[in-house]
């Protein structure tokens, strides 16, 4: 059965170089929909990126920044996108070579349907 | 405070490193007739004694209610207080099966929580003594004797 988030989730893996998108719960942690490769532990990207996610949003609104539109992690093996919206988080994990500036249109596209599916936290 | 406190010391780095990452306020580790094995954040052994034998109480009922509902027992429980949350597993390794009940707050998650502790049940089970389990019943007449020896070895009276 098709949830809420299966077109939001096409779409993001749609995009050359995406290889694991997930709408996680920003409060838990927890995975609420995915689309990922055989292999790839989406629990454990779940867990840990929710927790960054928050602890950014947290840091921001501690120094004043205001709220965080959009979250990203660089790493040697590959990067890792994020926006929240509401209660959920819309995480995205993408080779090195990506285009961010898709990857970020795209996400912040999506921040409407998530905040109105996922309520307001 | 209390910080933490092992009976065995091949549960300590394992214990030590879920703490620390999973951000666990206070965590038990305990034999499923309620003998405390570890403790984290505990300050009086009053505390640690009642935890486990609750823990150890809801732990034998989920299971029940599992093989009722299930077929199966539950493994896994998880409660939603305003500021803090509890999570209670099993640990399954060499000697048997051993319950865990960790504390957490708002700086944790559940994701967080169950991640390590998966990490964690793997790691003692490499840690752990390879020796059977003891043939003893989990009730034996030196219960009592026992859980005490367990919160004097945790609260440094031993």
């Amino acid at each position: 059965m098709a949830t809420p988030f299966a077109a939001m989730l096409d779409a993001m893996t749609r995009q050359r170089g995406v290889t694991a998108a997930l709408v996680v719960s920003e409060r838990d942690g927890i995975v609420v929909d995915s689309n990922l490769q055989i292999g790839q532990d989406g629990d454990r990207v779940a867990a840990l990126a929710a927790s960054l996610y928050r602890k950014a949003r947290l840091s921001a609104r501690a120094a004043g920044m205001g709220a965080v539109s959009f979250m990203q992690l660089e790493a040697p093996g590959g990067r890792l996108c994020a926006v929240g919206g509401g209660a959920l988080v819309l995480v995205v994990v993408a080779e090195p070579t990506v285009n961010v500036g898709l990857i970020r249109v795209e996400l912040l596209k999506a921040i409407a349907g998530l905040s109105s599916a996922g309520g307001d936290g | 405070m209390m910080q933490l406190a092992v009976v065995e010391s091949w549960i300590e780095a394992p214990l030590k490193h879920f703490v620390s990452e999973a951000g666990a306020e206070l965590a038990l580790l305990l034999h499923p007739s309620g003998q405390v094995l570890a403790q984290h954040g505990f300050a009086r052994a009053v505390d640690v004694m009642s935890a486990c034998a609750l823990a150890a109480g809801i732990h034998a009922s989920a299971g029940e209610l599992g093989k009722l509902v299930d077929g199966k027992p539950f493994r896994g429980l998880h409660h939603v207080g305003r500021e803090r949350q509890i999570f209670l597993a099993e640990a399954v390794w060499p000697r048997g099966a051993y319950i865990f009940l960790t504390v957490f707050g708002p700086e944790s998650s559940l994701g967080l929580v169950r991640m390590y502790f998966e990490e964690m049940a793997a790691a003692l089970v490499a840690a752990a003594p390879k020796e059977a389990a003891p043939a003893t019943p989990a009730l034996a007449e030196h219960f009592e004797r026992d859980l005490n020896r367990n919160l004097a070895v945790l609260f440094g009276r031993a």
